[in-house]
């Protein structure tokens, strides 16, 4: 209990040797804590939203109207016995017209500019794997029922991709002001054992043991790295509550994400701070400690 | 309480510090170990609290076999000895008495005891009206006291001074020299690293002999040729 005593009160003396390199150090691990929690945090809910698109409609095939109905009802029955599709729903013109009212109830002159009998019939071709968007595309080429088709896919496949490249450009920049934060643990470590070079070596005279006198050294590290992380996280969880509400949620996205996703994420997040404290304690003492 | 056994210590670069020294000191000994600078003195004195480790020969120091000692267990032969160096290593920050108790709460003993044990140090050196000055503040035979005092925090058994008179006159070099005679009267063995020969003339003890690395002497109630 003593000992521990000794080892809290010397990590908080040392912290109070270099307050400008301590706050420098919390800073970069803040920075980059809330970089990874809010990259993590964006690529589940991306990831929840496409999810839920990829379980609506994936593929919509026009239909000539010039084609019989009966043509019609055979390409519907030839879609439906494909393993790849789960569902078909044929949409007639009147269907179409309804929807269109629907979505454009907001822009009454535009709905009196429309001539409803230009909007097609429709296949609306819901798929077991969204991906296989493009095989059904190829099996539809040149079949004379068919005007046009449309797929979800390619547009969920660019936001994937889009959300893949931020993400990987976010993971760099956090590990980039992660490595500064390492660099600026090393260095306050280093200039505090220097400080205290002959208060470590009376300690290793007298017959402090290595861990005794490392001690103070890697609860500062942790210290230090806990405190900027536990910030960005609560920064982090206050920034994706309020983007619930904002302006993100009502044009983009719905801002769906567990708060069981978010607490693993958390929980994740300080388990890594400790042993990256404890990780860059152990560079940043060892040779200045060396005996 | 220590043996050598054949003992050589050759730095990287073939200077030799020591050579083949072979010696004991029996529990309750008062020894010096003399020889001018650059004789090996310091360098045995590290090799017996494991500063340094030997090119060659054995070393066993209370009943540890320093030699094949693990990195790990250097800490418990040092707290079986108390060592004083001739640069008194006080903190600047810290009173006499902070100094010492620094000592004990590095060592784990608890508050009530750290403050008994540093008054009963602090007494037996005779530092009862500096106990709370500053290092700044004390002459040089009283920082000297203070670190024989922080060295004796652990109840050693052996106590290894390295020149603690080597920046006193040679009034105050008497007193430390009393007062660690008295350390050994209460039982603690002192071997004693110096190159003043006037101390060593007139205390009559065991003298070993140091010269360019090779023990030249072992005397009993020796002189400083």
């Amino acid at each position: 209990m003593k000992k521990l005593n000794y080892v809290f009160k010397n990590t908080f003396i040392n912290m109070r040797r270099n307050p400008l390199l301590v706050i420098a150090t919390m800073l970069a691990v803040l920075v980059s804590s809330f970089l990874v929690f809010t990259t993590l945090s964006a690529r589940a809910i991306v990831e929840n939203n496409t999810s839920r698109w990829q379980n609506g409609v994936h593929v919509v095939i026009f239909l000539d109207d010039r084609v019989t109905s009966t043509a019609h009802k055979q390409l519907q029955d030839t879609l439906e016995n494909y393993p790849e599709v789960r569902m078909v729903e044929y949409f007639t013109k009147s269907e179409a017209s309804d929807e269109f009212k629907s979505l454009f109830k907001d822009q009454p002159e535009l709905l009196q500019e429309v001539d409803f009998d230009i909007l097609p019939t429709s296949l609306r071709i819901n798929l077991n794997d969204p991906a296989d968007y493009q095989l059904i595309i190829e099996r539809m080429d040149g079949n004379p029922a068919v005007r046009e088709i449309r797929a979800s896919g390619e547009a969920i496949e660019r936001l994937l991709s889009l959300t893949n490249t931020l993400v990987l450009s976010a993971t760099i920049f956090a590990a980039l002001i992660a490595f500064a934060a390492f660099i600026l643990i090393i260095n306050t470590l280093r200039l505090t054992a220097y400080a205290k070079k002959k208060e470590i070596k009376i300690m290793r005279t007298i017959g402090a043991s290595s861990t005794y006198i490392r001690l103070p050294f890697i609860f500062e590290a942790v210290f230090e790295s806990l405190i900027g992380t536990s910030i960005a996280v609560g920064l982090g969880w206050g920034f994706i509550q309020y983007s619930k509400t904002s302006f993100i949620a009502e044009s983009i996205f719905d801002i769906a994400i567990s708060d069981s996703y978010l607490i693993n994420l958390t929980l994740i997040l300080l388990f890594s701070t400790i042993v990256f404290g404890f990780f860059a304690s152990f560079v940043g003492i060892r040779k200045a400690l060396n005996d | 309480m220590i043996k050598l056994d054949n003992v050589s210590l050759v730095f990287q670069g073939g200077s030799v510090a020591l050579s083949n020294v072979t010696t004991e000191i029996s529990e309750g000994e008062f020894v010096y170990l003399i020889g001018h600078s650059g004789s090996g003195k310091s360098s045995l004195l590290k090799l017996l609290y494991k500063e340094f480790s030997p090119t060659k020969g054995d070393i066993e120091v209370v009943d540890m076999d320093v030699t094949s000692l693990p990195k790990w267990k250097i800490p418990l032969l040092r707290r079986k000895l108390g060592i004083v160096t001739q640069e008194p290593q006080l903190l600047e920050d810290r009173t006499t008495f902070e100094n010492i108790s620094f000592a004990l709460e590095v060592l784990g003993f608890e508050e009530k005891e750290i403050d008994d044990k540093t008054s009963t140090l602090i007494d037996l050196v005779g530092l009862n009206e500096s106990m709370y000055k500053f290092p700044s503040q004390l002459s040089g035979g009283e920082q000297t006291r203070a670190c024989i005092a922080r060295a004796l925090a652990s109840n050693p058994l052996v106590l290894l001074c390295d020149e603690p008179t080597g920046n006193l006159d040679p009034d105050l070099s008497i007193q430390i020299i009393t007062l660690l005679e008295k350390i050994n009267r209460a039982g603690t063995t002192v071997l004693m690293a110096t190159h003043d020969s006037s101390i060593v003339n007139r205390r009559k003890k065991r003298v070993l002999q140091l010269k360019d690395g090779k023990l030249m002497s072992d005397v009993d109630q020796g002189r400083y040729v």
